[in-house]
């Protein structure tokens, strides 16, 4: 990895070499992770076996394991001769039976889109038998990485909004919002307390919302854009039907968190519920006196920060400015529309920023940076073991831990929560002397 | 208490165990291509794979669908992206590959083909050796595509397996060049097939036959003990592998599979198919003698071993002995129901068979002979059990109370073992016995008695939290919405589909 550009002592890394042991994915699982929170929507995966495993298998292990709706169209070796168009209707047919949903989104893989599958065709013709709306996207894996899946799944559900309804006042929509996160269902519940704190009331998640509700999105009044992830749905639904939108940091940390209400507050020309804030500030205050020794006792230590553009910056941010360790290493595993911006402008809270790296080049930066702690996926579990560190799991994909508690990572509590894992984290973190 | 030896039982098997009742495998999806190959190069310490492919084939793999609990760490790929499916991948092929060997250092790349490379007839062969041949690469360079070995399952672990038998290891060597290491055998086991590794009672039988150990694979597998594997004058396997077919037809190496499906197929003769428990394992080591012709001096081993194994096992199975035990029927597949009558001596009384999936990978005359399989052996042994064809819980619940059955060996992959229990019916995990420890030889079976006996020594399971969910009438295990999916899937899959004319599923 060459150093591209350092600015205020900030050093932009980006990968120049052409293999790339990978540390996003690819179109279709961003397309996939937009519809898996749509509550009544079916995923078609239209692709050799392993595609369709491999989804269901994120899902399966990072997600809520009653709500799995990611079906295979059934793609055989001898369908790459003859094509696999009648699997697919069939696909279309036994999801609609057994599931009835609002949506059957077609996801249409590297196999049948370079042999030329008439995937817009079956759709075509199934709409007339099927009381569901039908949309099939191009989600080749050559096509583009997953953000842009995701990034074109959204914009692609704003086709189906109704411009119709009246206009909410203090309504909200989230976009950019996933359901497979760690802790993502405690975390949009925290973040809907917080706007209401603020008299605010949440009209629809892109995505953890059913069709229905999104079709009805247009009657809030302002989108809230997590992290800069759906901007571009939200850019459309402004261009479109007028909507405007504010982008927010993820509220990771109490900065985040009242930045966060800052924004939306603005945004909808209301002023901030101070009180509120102030009672959260003291809640806060309250808890790290418990535990003020322990956050002595890791000040300053030095962390690595592996993870999406949405997310990770702001992680960086609360990590730096609030618990006062030295973030080392940056790594934006998947980009998205601000993620450049936000690396050249905001440096002051890391050292070093990767921007997509190869996964072994990223570990060897890392490894050569005195990182005694990583903040990342269930993918870093062995640079972690290398390391001897402490692995907090806070980024996609995390398949080696569960979250059904009540406990978010999100907002003031997640706050809280944070610092009760890190530090648990370290003072867990055994080795044999 | 039975002291095992098992250095997983403190740590990863409960790890393994937390991710074994996952529906996946033929019950909702089927993993592709490529993890079966990356598990093969995974278990070669030295080598690394290259993914020819896009990054979602790379980055989406590495969630190992044979093992949720272990990513595949490295998955480096050349990144393909729409412009190469136009005009090829091959120059991002051979870049990567160098790059690869600078990076990693490997003694072997493995090139694993998708379906982007694949479609577009990018020239893996030539690139290969072209690149190779320019010198960049200090290692030895494979592919697989998984169209070697004629989508022998699982079908990317066969093909890497004979990719690099057929590039790297019989790749113009003469069988009369290569050193032997004369009397000696190969043991390979896969993780892929469960217990793996225990080989070491089979490996110190052998050893007392005379009959050396040459390699045993995949333990800390290097290329360079790849390359010595034609040393050995025979190569056994748990099932039968086209790479062992191979190897014989090019360097004349033997092979024999211990679950004998091809010779199975010619005799019926069921027990060809279990090679466990006291007799299978006689079965298999004479065989092994007899191809070595090391009968004379095998026949006194075995004897002694077996002799000793039954004294200390008929001590152990003292409270087994004509326990009632409900299982599920698998044609004697996997053994342990032949163990739990041969060795144990208990009685069948209630046989289950769920047929939902065999139905689409099975004729129904070969399900039936898996069922008439399992019964014979029932009643060779003195049983006279209740047969429930894809009975519902409570239907088998009833069968078990009716007949007084002392313990359901039944998974919970396949079976609502919670509500079971609850009803004060014991339960013994035949997949945590298949995945941990079974294996050939004859100290397998004492450890079964042990746990068996754990297991009738089990306290209630009063109120399983298990109990309070919604479950599927026929899929027991799986909640009505994972029962779906496995419907729709096994639906999916059904041949006739595939076979029909497409335009049927239009109209």
């Amino acid at each position: 990895m060459r150093y591209k550009q350092k600015m205020n002592n900030v050093e932009i890394k980006m990968r120049e070499v052409l293999t790339y042991d990978p540390t996003q994915d690819c179109k279709l699982v961003g397309a996939a992770r937009a519809l898996g929170g749509i509550k009544d929507a079916v995923t078609i995966v239209h692709a050799r076996p392993g595609c369709h495993c491999g989804v269901l298998l994120l899902r399966a292990l990072g997600s809520n394991q009653n709500d799995i709706r990611i079906v295979g169209s059934g793609f055989r070796a001898q369908d790459m001769v003859y094509g696999a168009e009648g699997r697919l209707a069939a696909a279309i047919r036994l999801s609609y039976k057994n599931f009835k949903p609002g949506l059957i989104a077609v996801l249409n893989c590297s196999a049948p889109a370079i042999m030329g599958d008439d995937v817009e065709g079956v759709v075509r013709s199934m709409k007339e038998e099927i009381p569901a709306e039908i949309l099939s996207l191009s989600t080749g894996g050559y096509e583009d990485p997953a953000w842009i899946g995701y990034e074109e799944t959204l914009t692609e559900l704003t086709r189906f909004m109704d411009n119709h309804d009246k206009k909410q006042r203090d309504s909200v929509n989230i976009i950019g919002f996933k359901t497979d996160e760690i802790k993502a269902y405690s975390d949009i519940s925290e973040i809907e307390r917080m706007l209401n704190s603020q008299g605010i009331t949440v009209n629809a998640v892109l995505t953890n919302s059913s069709f229905e509700e999104l079709k009805k999105a247009l009657r809030a009044s302002l989108n809230i854009v997590l992290g800069g992830d759906g901007l571009e749905s939200a850019k459309m639904m402004q261009d479109k039907f007028d909507m405007p939108y504010v982008l927010t940091p993820y509220p990771f940390g109490l900065n985040n968190s009242m930045e966060f209400l800052e924004c939306v507050t603005k945004g909808l020309n209301k002023e901030v519920n101070q009180e509120f804030i102030t009672t959260e500030r003291d809640r806060i205050k309250e808890r790290i006196e418990r535990i003020f020794l322990f956050l002595q006792g890791i000040y300053d230590i030095s962390v690595a920060v592996i993870g999406d553009g949405a997310r990770a910056f702001d992680l960086a941010k609360f990590l730096s400015d609030e618990l006062c360790l030295n973030v080392k290493v940056l790594a934006i595993t998947s980009r998205n529309l601000i993620s450049q911006d936000k690396a050249k402008d905001n440096g002051d809270y890391f050292e070093t920023i990767l921007i997509e790296p190869d996964r072994f080049e990223m570990n060897e930066e890392i490894k050569s940076k005195g990182v005694e702690m990583i903040f990342g996926s269930s993918i870093e579990k062995k640079l972690a073991y290398e390391l001897g560190a402490p692995l907090v799991r806070i980024f996609y994909p995390v398949l080696d831990e569960v979250s059904v508690s009540d406990t978010p990572y999100a907002g003031f509590k997640g706050t809280i929560q944070l610092i009760e894992n890190i530090i648990n984290s370290v003072i867990h973190n055994y080795a044999e002397i | 208490m039975y002291e095992e030896e098992n250095e997983e039982a403190g740590f990863l098997r409960p790890l393994i165990n937390a991710y074994s009742t996952l529906p996946l495998h033929g019950i909702t999806a089927i993993p592709g291509k490529i993890s079966g190959a990356l598990m093969v190069v995974d278990a070669i310490q030295d080598a690394v794979p290259l993914i020819h492919g896009p990054i979602g084939c790379a980055f989406q793999r590495k969630i190992n669908p044979f093992k949720p609990y272990m990513p595949f760490y490295e998955t480096p790929c050349t990144d393909m992206n729409d412009l190469d499916v136009v005009y090829g991948g091959e120059d991002k092929l051979s870049q990567g590959i160098k790059e690869t060997y600078e990076k990693y250092h490997p003694n072997l790349i493995v090139v694993i083909t998708t379906c982007a490379s694949d479609l577009i007839g990018d020239d893996f062969k030539a690139v290969i050796d072209e690149t190779k041949a320019n010198g960049d690469v200090g290692c030895e360079v494979v592919y697989t595509t998984g169209d070697f070995t004629a989508k022998s399952k699982p079908v990317g672990y066969q093909d890497a397996l004979y990719a690099i038998t057929d590039q790297m290891l019989c790749n113009g060597v003469k069988e009369e060049g290569m050193d032997k290491n004369e009397g000696s055998v190969n043991i390979v086991t896969f993780p892929i097939h469960g217990a793996g590794l225990k080989v070491e009672e089979m490996a110190s039988v052998l050893n007392e036959m005379g009959i050396g150990i040459n390699k045993v694979c995949f333990d800390h597998t290097t290329v360079k003990d790849l390359y010595e594997l034609p040393k050995a004058e025979l190569t056994i396997t748990d099932y039968p592998m086209a790479w062992t077919k191979l190897m014989k037809k090019r360097m004349g190496i033997d092979y024999y599979a211990t679950v004998r499906l091809e010779a199975y197929r010619d005799s019926k003769d069921a027990e060809l198919l279990s090679p466990y428990g006291i007799e299978g394992s006689e079965m298999v080591f004479m065989e092994i003698a007899k191809r070595m012709n090391k009968e004379g001096e095998a026949e006194e081993v075995i004897d002694r071993r077996k002799r000793e194994a039954i004294e200390r096992l008929y001590e152990v199975r003292k409270g087994l002995e004509g326990k009632k035990v409900a299982y599920t029927g698998m044609g004697g597949l996997h053994s342990l129901e032949v163990m739990l009558l041969q060795d144990m001596g208990m009685k069948a009384s209630v046989i289950i068979y769920n047929t939902r999936g065999l139905e689409q990978l099975l004729s129904k005359d070969a399900i039936r002979e898996v069922l008439d399989i399992s019964l014979e052996w029932a009643r060779k042994y003195g049983s006279d059990p209740e047969i429930l064809v894809n009975p519902n819980t409570e239907e088998a619940i009833k069968a078990m109370k009716r007949t007084g059955t002392d313990l359901a060996v039944l998974s919970s992959l396949n079976n609502a073992v919670h509500e079971i229990n609850k009803e004060g019916i014991r339960t013994f995990n035949p997949l945590d016995f298949m995945l941990h420890h079974q294996r050939i030889g004859f100290e397998c079976p004492i450890e079964l008695a042990f746990q068996l006996n754990d297991a009738l020594k089990k306290p209630e399971r009063r109120d399983p939290l298990l109990c309070m969910l919604e479950y599927d009438n026929c899929r027991t295990n799986l909640i009505p919405h994972w029962a779906k999916l496995a419907d729709i899937f096994m639906t999916l899959r059904e041949g006739a589909i595939g076979d029909t004319d497409k335009a049927t599923y239009l109209k």
